[in-house]
């Protein structure tokens, strides 16, 4: 079976060699540049460039006053806070944390991920900061004794009221710390230089953090009282529609104030530092108006908007009037949004969020909208700006849950089953009470996460879990589930079903602001909330649970996840196929879809390897390290195009055709790719696309250098591709190349195929085909052929002796098989000639003018034939494709003479082609362009007919060509259902037993012409030869197992057990063999089981000898029959 | 039995509802378990879970409800939801033929993947939006056919005919109604059929604490927006 994990292990080997080499280890190996932007919440553009051990001293403001002495400022930076920490330089950033970790490319892995904070690298831990470098105003060097290298940072905190301070000439409040670095000059004086230039590249910067900064709710709070503007910044619906809960109750205003306080002494909005009291200020609820501002900060989605501040305008501007998919479920949703909200019933509300959830769906179309984003974006708008929720709903989206919203939503269900393992590992008896009672837990868990808990708490608690959820990232989702599981522990081990387990949950959310101990003595104990109680479990007891917890669970529930999702899509999607699918099987459905999307997951992968390859070098293994922090890919990099996934390409282009079906057929693959293209496959994919990314050429970056076989490009390939593109689009569904298969492989009977066949050559739909449409017609049938035939193909009567004789002589199989193709290249003369001969003239005069002409039309003929032809194909027919035995000339010449009417001199000439043509020559003198001409459909069925192999080739070779589920050909697809001349005359059922692989299924499955299954084994032999011995004995075996079963008029049960156990390499022959068995028991299944221990017994022998001509005599009675019942047909 | 007014055997059966966004599961469940109905009905995130009674002659069934989010990417959460039900309420709206389509691949899936022996009825939703008068007639199949055509009917906006419905349902062996959530039309008749065709070897007993539980539960778990107008038409059939 196609397996798509093992591609995505193909393709990442594929993306960085040197990994492949060692996975075990790049898995522990995170990319340092992703673990520093998770860490300090930083934009995907920012790398870090420097750090360097430093203590940070944090003094506590001066009103500046332009006077102040060094000695004063000196004294200043002795006071205040010390924290020993390093510094990181990122392209535009600042950072400082007080966790030691480096993140520098020479860092040890455990060095760069061996966080000690609350959040382990998945959130601003710790305590330091995240400073813009346009944000910094002024960097002045201090030369004092104490330490070797001391900066003095001024920062353009509370700029946008210096306007303001300078005509009324008060102090301004300066922000001001002084970094001292820890390190040998040179390391300092590199990281000053590096600093140098990146406050040179960010002064142009200035202009955008004053449009950020001045959306900022605090820079209004930190006003001097006497001049506040009219109007503060937009901090949500909130400030039209009041806040939800009680203000005074949630002690807003004193925590306003205390805020206050912090942000004027530490720094506000953009040059934030993060000190003891800012954790806890958070966790004890942040103030209503504030609170926008600092989940904006503490969620790194400030810098998003700082990089792009008109981005959330843009976009909207950019697609005004435009519809989509997302937009109509968007507005399905509006209304229904936080609806007991007062603001969600205003037009105001509403507009505000349709904006917000339309921007966003068009910046990320893949996941574009899903329902619970109207909820959580719903609740972002009571407190912040529009602007401000669609950065922090990308944040959402990109970072903190990734996944969650997809359209398959494999990070919520995968965050579920880590969400139970959780439970299982951390409250065993509450597990196996789930167990037993057969409660899933994700049923009622599942909207948590996917919500936040907006729709499961009330509102004011659900935000205070947002509060640290922002700060400290998705472990907060866990610990908080945790702990509801663990208060309520008691009542749900006595809930014995899910209704039970919800209404215990229910009843408790909404007791959540009552007091945990109501029947304490401890008043202090009594005026503990539920709501306290749950935080102080979830953040004390399920301390444990830390990020690398979670990532550790996700990376190692991932597959499974994603191939339940897989399966689940695999399934509906198969089953939404329509009508037309049903004519085959499941199991071929089943191998159509995995190759379908297979190639497509592969085409992929190969053209994300080249975007992966741009940035390669800068960014080294980037995506690998997302996977330590998330335990998923970032932005799905990686695995870009896998169902599980999300949207994934469900448009197979031609290129993807070809390959698809090279998978598929023989005839497919190319034959021997031109020097250069060899050069490209088997030399450069470890360097062109390292040395010349841009190199867009496919063989560059196949997969055919691991063994895959580069597919060929024939115009029959490209016909088939219009035929099968039904909408005319260029590209192919799962739906048009089922429908397709599905008229070429399940209707079964051998006039279906030629009508096909005709159609694609009928341009026009006119019913006529010309006579370039016959040349490519025959060129086509030398193309299919080309690789030798599949199914069973007989000699024809000419060649009966032969084939006996040979049979008789045990020869060698290669020999037969030449034959049989070269008998197959003059059949295919013959037909050209017959066309020719039996073309209806466009004018009438051509008949008349026919033999005339000859003479000229020799030369004229060849170069018709030389149309759209290309070199190559011409070898192609002299050795019959790579896996058939090389041939002398004597064999050649040998079966041209047996074949079509003798043409001597031109049969000599090297290449199968030109003995047709100098036969359809010889034989016919139509072929004047100038006199046009056109052969009908029963004209077409006429000739094809005429001839035993071409006949054949239609009724099965054809047909069987398109191996579907395995490697082997499966014999069953070309059942003669509608003709019944087999099974009338008693062939057919003895054969039952396909070779190998799975029949076709479905309702054609039934009749199996005679013998073809050990026809396509030797095929597959001759391409084959490790398999040889196998095969052989296995047809010897149920050769012989079918005559004991005939003897004894019992046609199945034993056999098909045995069947299983010998052919273990095909699971899935199981269900073939049944259905081949209700076939069997049939009516006249008994006359033909007389019938066919004859040519079983016949079959056997011939086996024995190993020769290809074996069952010539069965199936020529066969196809004699049936041609005989078409001929008094047409 | 904890129901004074049951002296009748009880028992408990599962029943999914499952169909595209938006056309009406949840208010059909909330019509049948509290008769009200809201214009804007928050969307179900994952799933809701609800119960109901239903009194038959012989027996009280009590349904255990899970309402399930109908956008197409919440598709691969529903056998999470499907997984041991013994009825399904297919839903699709009867003024949107892709909704039928989402509901047929819906019935397959429950055929081939959900426990043996469900019982599925399919339910075309919003019959008020059509201006068929009675709705106990709508099932004739005389003059579906013009009406399923006749687009431009003033106020009619059905677009999927009873009869093509119907002869599908027919076809796979489901209950058919029409409702109207939104009035009440047949939404108890629904239930209490599917009610009516649970085999009864297939009914379990009333669980001990389950049932213990069940009559405080139902309260709490109804969602009831008490302050949405109530409405009047009275339904009979069972008497929920």
């Amino acid at each position: 079976m196609f397996n798509l994990s093992s591609l995505v292990q193909k393709a990442q080997s594929f993306i960085d060699p040197t990994q492949a080499l060692n996975i075990s280890a790049s898995d522990r190996n995170p990319a340092k540049s992703t673990l520093f932007r998770h860490q300090f919440r930083l934009p995907d553009s920012q790398t870090p460039l420097q750090e360097i051990t430093a203590e940070l001293t944090i003094s506590p403001p001066v009103a500046y006053s332009p006077n102040a002495t060094q000695g004063e400022k000196d004294k200043d930076r002795d006071r205040g806070y010390h924290y020993a920490g390093k510094l990181h330089l990122s392209e535009s950033y600042l950072c400082f944390s007080t966790q030691p970790t480096s993140f520098l490319q020479t860092a040890s892995t455990s060095t760069s991920s061996g966080f000690t904070g609350q959040t382990h690298g998945a959130g601003p831990g710790g305590n330091g900061f995240t400073l813009p470098l346009c944000a910094i105003r002024r960097v002045e060097r201090l030369h004092s004794q104490s330490y070797q290298f001391a900066l003095a940072i001024t920062t353009w905190n509370g700029l946008s009221n210096n306007a303001a301070s300078e005509t009324s000439k008060t102090p301004v409040l300066v922000q001001k710390i002084t970094i001292q670095l820890a390190g040998t000059r040179p390391a300092c004086e590199r990281f000053c230089d590096g600093l140098k230039k990146g406050l040179k590249s960010g002064v142009g910067e200035v202009a955008k953090l004053k449009r950020v900064v001045s959306e900022c709710y605090s820079e209004y709070l930190l006003q001097g009282d006497g001049r506040k503007e009219a109007t503060p910044p937009d901090a949500g619906l909130g400030m039209i529609f009041r806040y939800p809960g009680d203000a005074k109750k949630l002690r807003d205003r004193s925590k306003m104030r205390l805020w206050g306080e912090y942000l004027r002494d530490y720094g506000r909005n953009i040059t934030l530092i993060r000190q003891p009291t800012y954790h806890k200020l958070i966790r004890v609820g942040l103030p209503n108006r504030l609170r926008g501002e600092i989940w904006e900060q503490t969620s790194g989605s400030l810098f998003l908007r700082l990089e792009n501040p008109l981005q959330y305008a843009d976009t909207l501007q950019k697609f005004e009037g435009r519809d989509s998919l997302a937009i109509d479920e968007i507005e399905k949703d509006l209304n229904r949004s936080l609806p007991e909200y007062p603001g969600f019933q205003s037009e105001e509300g509403i507009g505000r969020l349709r904006r917000v959830l339309t921007a966003y769906s068009w910046t990320n179309e893949e996941v574009g909208y899903c329902q619970a984003m109207n909820i959580v974006v719903a609740a972002l708008l009571i407190y912040m700006s529009e602007s401000q929720a669609f950065f922090l709903l990308s944040t959402l989206c990109d970072r903190l849950l990734p996944g969650y919203y997809s359209t398959t939503m494999y990070g919520t269900l995968l965050d579920q089953r880590v969400f139970e393992s959780l439970v299982e590992k951390t409250m065993p008896i509450l597990w196996d009470h789930l167990v037993k009672a057969d409660v899933q837990l994700s049923v009622v868990s599942l909207p948590w996460f996917l919500s936040l808990y907006i729709n499961s708490m009330p509102l004011v608690f659900a935000f205070r879990v947002l509060d640290v959820f922002f700060l400290e990232g998705p472990k907060v989702l866990f610990q908080v589930g945790l702990a509801i599981l663990r208060i309520n522990g008691e009542d749900l081990l006595d809930a014995s079903d899910d209704g039970a387990f919800i209404s215990v949950l229910k009843s408790y959310f909404s007791k959540l602001d009552e007091s945990a101990h109501p029947k304490s003595e401890n008043s202090k104990l009594r005026a503990v909330t539920r709501f306290q109680e749950l935080m102080v479990v979830a953040f004390k007891e399920f301390s444990g649970i830390t990020q690398s917890t979670i990532s550790e669970q996700r990376m190692k529930h991932k597959d499974s996840v994603l191939n339940s999702i897989e399966n689940f899509a695999k399934r509906t999607s198969i089953r939404n196929l329509g009508p037309e699918s049903k004519r085959l099987g499941v199991e071929d459905l089943g191998a159509l879809y995995d190759r379908f999307f297979g190639v497509l997951y592969e085409r992929q992968m190969r053209s994300q390897m080249i975007l992966e390859e741009t940035e390669r070098r800068s960014k080294a293994s980037r995506s690998r390290a997302a996977e330590v922090v998330h335990g998923l890919p970032e932005n799905q990099v990686i695995e870009k195009g896998r169902v599980g996934l999300g949207p994934s390409p469900t448009l197979m282009d031609y290129d993807g055709f070809r390959e698809f079906l090279s998978g598929m057929a023989r005839w497919a693959i190319s034959d021997s790719p031109s020097p250069s293209e060899k050069d490209s496959v088997s030399v450069t994919p470890k360097h062109s696309y390292f040395g010349n990314s841009l190199r867009r050429r496919e063989a560059s970056l196949s997969p055919w250098s691991e063994g895959n076989p580069e597919p060929a490009d024939h115009e029959f390939m490209q016909r088939l591709f219009r035929r099968w593109d039904v909408d005319c689009n260029s590209s192919l569904t799962l739906q048009n190349v089922v429908t397709g298969l599905a008229q070429i492989k399940g209707k079964g009977d051998i006039m279906g195929s030629i009508t096909y066949f005709f159609e694609l050559y009928d341009d026009d739909g006119d019913g006529k085909v010309n006579r370039e449409g016959i040349l490519r017609i025959s060129e086509a049938l030398l193309f299919l052929s080309r690789r030798g035939l599949e199914g069973s193909l007989t000699p024809s009567s000419s060649m009966v002796g032969l084939s006996e004789y040979e049979a008789g002589n045990g020869a060698q199989v290669d020999m037969i098989q030449g034959n049989t193709n070269e008998r197959f290249l003059s059949s295919v003369s013959a037909f050209i000639r017959r066309c020719f001969e039996y073309a209806d003239p466009d004018h009438p005069t051509n008949q008349e003018e026919k033999s005339a002409s000859e003479e000229k039309e020799k030369e004229v003929d060849n170069n018709a034939f030389d149309i759209g032809e290309d070199s190559d194909e011409e070898e192609d027919l002299l050795d019959l494709g790579p896996d058939a035995p090389p041939k002398s000339p004597k064999h050649r010449k040998k079966s041209t003479g047996l074949g079509g009417p003798p043409s001597p001199q031109k049969a000599t000439r090297p290449g199968g082609r030109s003995v047709s043509i100098a036969q359809a020559e010889a034989a016919n003198a139509a072929l004047d362009p100038s006199k046009p001409l056109h052969i009908t459909l029963p004209t077409f069925r006429m000739v094809v007919l005429a001839d035993e192999l071409l006949e054949q080739f239609f009724e099965s070779s054809f047909p069987t060509s398109f191996r579907i589920s395995d490697k082997m050909p499966t014999p069953g697809a070309s059942g003669t259902s509608s003709l019944t001349t087999f099974s009338n005359l008693g062939f057919g059922r003895a054969s039952t037993a396909p070779p190998n692989g799975i029949a076709v299924g479905g309702s054609t499955a039934g009749v199996v012409p005679p013998s073809k299954g050990l026809r396509g084994v030797l095929d597959n032999i001759v391409t084959d030869g490790m398999r040889v011995a196998a095969e052989v004995r296995r047809r010897m075996d149920e050769a012989q197992k079918e005559m004991e079963k005939n003897a004894v008029h019992r046609p199945d049960e034993d056999e098909e057990e045995e069947e299983v156990v010998i052919g273990p390499r095909d699971p899935e022959r199981k269900s073939v063999r049944s259905e081949d068995r209700d076939l069997l028991e049939g009516a006249d299944a008994e006359v033909m089981s007389i019938r066919g221990s004859e040519d079983i017994a016949k079959e056997k022998n011939e086996s024995l000898s190993l020769t290809a001509g074996s069952n010539a005599g069965r199936l020529r009675r066969g196809s004699a029959a049936s041609s005989k019942v078409v001929e008094f047909e047409r | 039995m904890a129901e004074a007014t049951a002296p009748k055997p009880s028992s408990s059966v599962k029943l999914v509802l499952l169909g595209e966004a938006a056309v009406g599961k949840s208010s059909l469940v909330l019509r049948f378990v509290n008769n009200d109905f809201q214009e804007n009905k928050e969307p179900t995130i994952g799933a809701a879970f609800l119960t109901q009674k239903c009194n038959l002659p012989t027996r009280t069934i009590k349904f255990e409800i899970w309402d399930t989010a109908g956008q197409e990417r919440f598709a691969s959460l529903a056998p999470m939801y499907y997984r041991n039900a013994q009825s399904a309420l297919v839903v699709y709206d009867l003024t949107k033929p892709t909704s039928l389509i989402k509901a047929k691949h819906w019935v397959a899936e429950l055929q081939r993947q959900a426990s043996p022996g469900i019982v599925i009825a399919l339910v075309g939703n919003k019959l008020d939006l059509t201006n068929e008068t009675s709705s106990s007639n709508s099932l004739s199949e005389d003059g579906d056919e013009e009406v399923a055509e006749g687009d431009d009917t003033d106020g009619d906006a059905r677009k999927v005919s009873t009869a093509e419905a119907k002869s599908y349902a027919i076809e796979e062996g489901l209950l058919f109604f029409e409702t109207s959530a939104k009035n009440g039309t047949n939404v108890t008749e629904v239930f209490t059929a599917i009610a009516n065709a649970i085999p009864e070897t297939s009914l379990k007993g009333a669980r001990g604490p389950g049932a213990a539980q069940t009559a405080s539960r139902s309260e709490d778990q109804s969602r009831v927006n008490l302050t949405g107008p109530r409405d009047n038409v009275s339904k009979e059939g069972c008497a929920c």
